[in-house]
Parts: structure tokens; C-alpha cells; sequence
């Protein structure tokens, strides 16, 4: 079975610290990690070919040149092989011009099934998934929590996804793509120690708009349908902040706001 | 006049028809006709709330296919010419939206949390970086304006009453899934905390003894959420989330317990009235947004506040 993963390389937004006071965002010093949904693919697909030996695991990402350290490390856990898109004119792009540059791509690989993840933590739109879907023309199912390795084959897979109201079991025909969400579980495995300096640079393979052939109008900011006109950091209405502590007198001040209020 | 349509999740109709108030926003009271989709539901509550209610009801129709019903939806939208189309931000939509941007070659903005409208520009606000900045995005190129828009967020009360007219739909083209439904559970919630006048709500601080928030909601004749620590816990369930991946709310009180109170926690907290946080740190960022903060253990704080609650009630 070959099992195709995308994933993103995303700042750690969990260590951006916020100052109400200020209303600014701290986001020096912040890491890049594995986007965590996506961590989550990579880990059921490597755990699919640890169970059906001769299933090959390939990864996907758009991303600058820097994050290279990371993706070493995907091979370094037993990714097969790494895709690393990456062209200055691709920078800017949008998530329709993103899923427009990846699709071109996969279309030139062979895979049965594609293993995305839901979120990302930074830009959090989750389209890239579903417009991978539509270009490529399969099904393609969000907030997968669990796939059923036994009864995974090259045609069908079975898979519970996680809905507003309801937790429901699907069957698909392959090939579709699967978007996990890290609350399924799955994790990539710890770098083996003797692994931890593995040259992996045969296992990487560097994409170019040379190998895509996009016309510069397609891709980037000017291939984007949308654009980000500003950001700013949300105010928010700060209170009275009247502070007390657990003793008598306190407890006191609360139970008299909450009679105030008619709560009690 | 222009056209607006908007995509009724079954999951959420309320919510669907809230969205009313974005149409509103974007093109004023009587700017827009509006069109609502409602596929293999009714849709009744629509009716005086929307122009047009379009229904299509069809056992063939897999409804939590993205590809299906982007197939109706495209037709739809060959037949109207929409120029504005929103979904709502649920799972499902979040899904759909995306597909049926990339089949009708427009951008998409998700999530969107509010509308800026200067100068004729539009400007679509939604938080990114997990709620840690907001993002004011603007459309470029031909085609409608799409949208994915966050649940609770908006909330629409017409002026009067529309007289809605139904529209029965019949596709044209019915692909066939790619997907078969093998089982489903619904999920067991007995409340839903975007229906809460009252949130006890329990952060890291709580981890220890979660349940023990239950006592005072009782007291108060409220219900238990969560912030994100203890859903990653697995202590509680997301359905009682709240936040930038959980839900908004908006209740009348809400006592943070042992929550710190990060952006994206906050970002779900939508006029609430009251808010009372109870932290061993009181420079926790959510004391900033608070009436009044409570420096202290969160478990001591419930013991002593149902205590004197109970005190007082036998002193009546």
C-alpha cells in the first residue's frame, strides 16, 4: 500500500504569549513544529506499515528551505521519502493557490490513499483538505479520529469521524483523503538514538516551480482569491477586577455580587 | 438587488439562520434576497425569516458528503447567480465550504467572526494563530463572495416578519458517494452550553478534581465547561469546550476556575455579563476581563462558597 502524507510546518502559536494589558502579541523566539493534526497522519500511516510490511510512506510539504531540519526528522522516524515544495514564487499564496500547487504536484505521484491533517494551528482554515479533494476530484473527510487498520486495503477504507452531534463510522472508496485531528491518538514515533544523525538527504526530493511550470500569475499573492487586507490584535473590555481571596471576607464579597445579580 | 444564499445546516438551524445578520451586515436590511438551502430537512424555522427557502429532499442524497452536495450547491448557484454564499462553520461546513470555493474558482474566508464594511471594501475579520491575532481579509477576483462563518457568533432578529417563499429543488445530476455510512451514535450531552445562563467553567487549576465543579453548578442552577487543558486531558468531552476550537457562549455568569484565560479562550466568550475568576495567579490574563477575581485555590473556593450558600439558605 503507499500512503501519501501532507503536512505543514506551522510556529509553535501555543508559546505566543498575549498581553491584555498591552493588547500586543508576543512572537519572538517562537520554534517551528510539525502541525500537530498532521503529526498525527504521519503517525497512523507509519504504524499502518509497521503492521502490512511493504507499505511505503510518503510525505508531502510546501514550505521554505529552512524547515529542512524537521522534515529530516520524518525520515529519521521511517518516512520513506519527503517532498519538499518550495519556490520563492510560491510564498504569499492562499489557501486556493496552496491546494492548487500541491494537487498539480500529487498528480504526478502514485499513492492509494492521502493522509492529511484537519487544523492547522496558524492559519487554521482547514482548506487545504477538502480543495486537495475537489481538484483531485475524491472524498475527503475532516476530524478523522480512528482509521481501522484491519480492514485497510488498496481499495477501501474504514474510519470514524468526529461530527458536531454525532460520532459516525464511514466506509470510502479509495483513493480519498483522510484528515486526522490529534485527539485520534495517533503520534509519531521518538527518533531511534542511533538515528538521531541518520543522513537522510538521499530520502529528500526538493520540488521546484522549474519541475511545476506555473505561469507567476497563477501562484503567490497574485494567484490568491484572497488576500489579508490587516491584521490587529482583538481589544478586549477590560472590567472593575476587583480582587479578593478565599477567606471569609472574600467569599463574603462574592456571595454578596452574586445576590446583587440574583444568581442566588 | 442582490442575492445572497445561505447554506441550512441541519445540525444547526438556528445558527444557519443567525446568518442572516452578516447578509445584513454586508448589504443593510432590504439590500439582499435572500435564499435559504436546506437538503434533506424542512427547514420550518426559516419560514419569516427568509426570502426564498429552497428544499431539496431526496433519499439518494448522501448529506454529509462535501462532494454531493457541492455538485447541488454549484447548480444552485448556476441557476441564482448568488453574490454572497455562507456556510456555517460546523464540521460539516468547514468541509463544504472549501470544495465549493475551489469549484467556483473564488476565495474563501472561514470563520469568520465579524464584518468591516469602509469604503465599499469589505473585509471579512476572522482570528488566526489560533485566535491569537485577527485577520481582516478582502476578496480578490470575479465570482460571489464566499464565507464560512463561525456558530453563535451573529445573531439576526428581523425587523418584521418575511413572507417566505418555498422552492422545491430537484438536482439535475446526482453523483454516487464514494462514501457508505456503516454506523453512527449520537453523541450523549443532556445540556449545551451555548444555551447557559450559567457557566462553571474549569481550567488547568482543576485537572486534580473536575467533577467537583458540578457541585456549585448545581447551586447555581448552572452547567460545566471546560477550557482546552482539560478536553487535551481527556477529562471532559470537546462538546463542552469553550474557546477558538470549542464553542462560544454566552452567558449571563461565568466563573473561570483555574483557567488562565489565553486568547483562544477568551475568543469564546461573547457578551458574557459576568465573569468571576478564581486563580492562584491574579495577574492570570483572564482577571483582566473579570468583575471580580478570587486569588486563590479553585477547590477551596467551591467548599467555602457552597458552604456559606448553604449557611445563609438555612438562616431563611
Amino acid at each position: 500500500m503507499k500512503i501519501l502524507c501532507m503536512v505543514k510546518i506551522v510556529p509553535d502559536v501555543d508559546k505566543f504569549k498575549y498581553d491584555f494589558d498591552t493588547n500586543t502579541v508576543v512572537r519572538e523566539n517562537v520554534r517551528m513544529i510539525l502541525n500537530p493534526d498532521d503529526a498525527s497522519s504521519v503517525g497512523v500511516a507509519l504504524k499502518i506499515k509497521h503492521l502490512y510490511p511493504g507499505t511505503t510512506v510518503e510525505v508531502v510539504s510546501m514550505a521554505p528551505e529552512s524547515v529542512r531540519p524537521l522534515i529530516y526528522d520524518l525520515v529519521r522516524v521511517g518516512v520513506d521519502r519527503v517532498n519538499l515544495i518550495t519556490d520563492k514564487l510560491f510564498s504569499g499564496s492562499d489557501s486556493y493557490a496552496t491546494s492548487k500547487v500541491l494537487a498539480k504536484y500529487v498528480q504526478t505521484l502514485s499513492y492509494d490513499i492521502i493522509l492529511t491533517g484537519t487544523h492547522a494551528i496558524d492559519g487554521d482554515t482547514s482548506h487545504v483538505p477538502a480543495q486537495l479533494g475537489e481538484l483531485l476530484d475524491m472524498s475527503q473527510m475532516s476530524n478523522v479520529i480512528h482509521i481501522d487498520e484491519e480492514l485497510l486495503d488498496t481499495t477501501k477504507a474504514v474510519f470514524t469521524v468526529d461530527f458536531d452531534s454525532e460520532v459516525a463510522t464511514y466506509e470510502m472508496q479509495l483513493p480519498g483523503i483522510l484528515s486526522l485531528r490529534k485527539e485520534s491518538g495517533y503520534k509519531l514515533p521518538y527518533i531511534k538514538y542511533e538515528d538521531m544523525n541518520k543522513d537522510v538527504t538521499d530520502s529528500i526530493h526538493v520540488i521546484t516551480n522549474n519541475d511545476l511550470g506555473f505561469e507567476p500569475f497563477e501562484i503567490g499573492l497574485k494567484g490568491s482569491k484572497t488576500k489579508v487586507n490587516k491584521t490587529f490584535v482583538k481589544e478586549y473590555e477590560k472590567r472593575d477586577k476587583v480582587v479578593v481571596t478565599n477567606d471569609d471576607q472574600g467569599i463574603n464579597t462574592v456571595y454578596a455580587f452574586l445576590q446583587e445579580k440574583g444568581f442566588i | 438587488m442582490k442575492k445572497s444564499m445561505i447554506y441550512l445546516d441541519k445540525e444547526n438551524n438556528k445558527n444557519s439562520i443567525d446568518l442572516l445578520e452578516v447578509i445584513r451586515q454586508i448589504y443593510g436590511e432590504e439590500g439582499s434576497e435572500t435564499y435559504g438551502v436546506a437538503i434533506n430537512h424542512q427547514c420550518l424555522e426559516a419560514i419569516g425569516y427568509v426570502d426564498n427557502l429552497i428544499q431539496i429532499t431526496d433519499d439518494k442524497i448522501f448529506d454529509k458528503d462535501g462532494m454531493v452536495i457541492t455538485d447541488i450547491l454549484e447548480e444552485l448557484q448556476q441557476k441564482y447567480n448568488f453574490d454572497c454564499i455562507l456556510i456555517p462553520a460546523t464540521n460539516f461546513g468547514r468541509m463544504l465550504a472549501p470544495r465549493l470555493a475551489m469549484r467556483l474558482h473564488v476565495g474563501l474566508v472561514a470563520d469568520v467572526t465579524a464584518i468591516h464594511l469602509k469604503d465599499e471594501l469589505l473585509e471579512m475579520v476572522r482570528p488566526a494563530f489560533s485566535g491569537k491575532i485577527m485577520a481582516g481579509i478582502v476578496k480578490q477576483g470575479k465570482g460571489p463572495t464566499m464565507m464560512s462563518v463561525r456558530e453563535n457568533v451573529f445573531s439576526y432578529d428581523p425587523i418584521l416578519p418575511k413572507e417566505t417563499q418555498k422552492i422545491t429543488y430537484v438536482p439535475k445530476h446526482l453523483r454516487k458517494s464514494q462514501l457508505k455510512l456503516i454506523d453512527k451514535r449520537e453523541k450523549v450531552q443532556s445540556y449545551d452550553i451555548r444555551d447557559s445562563e450559567v457557566l462553571i467553567s474549569g481550567g488547568g487549576g482543576t485537572i486534580k478534581n473536575f467533577e467537583k465543579l458540578e457541585a456549585l453548578a448545581s447551586q447555581l442552577n448552572g452547567q460545566v465547561s471546560a477550557s482546552r487543558k482539560i478536553i487535551d486531558k481527556g477529562i471532559a468531552t470537546r462538546s463542552i469546550q469553550v474557546g477558538q476550537s470549542g464553542r462560544t457562549v454566552n452567558p449571563k455568569l461565568y466563573i473561570a476556575l483555574g483557567i488562565n484565560g489565553a486568547i483562544q479562550h477568551v475568543e469564546g466568550l461573547k457578551n458574557v455579563e459576568h465573569i468571576i475568576s478564581v486563580n492562584t495567579n491574579k495577574n492570570a490574563p483572564i482577571c483582566s476581563l473579570s468583575d471580580l477575581v478570587v486569588e486563590g485555590d479553585a477547590f477551596e473556593f467551591i467548599d467555602k462558597l457552597l458552604a456559606k450558600i448553604k449557611n445563609n439558605d438555612f438562616r431563611r
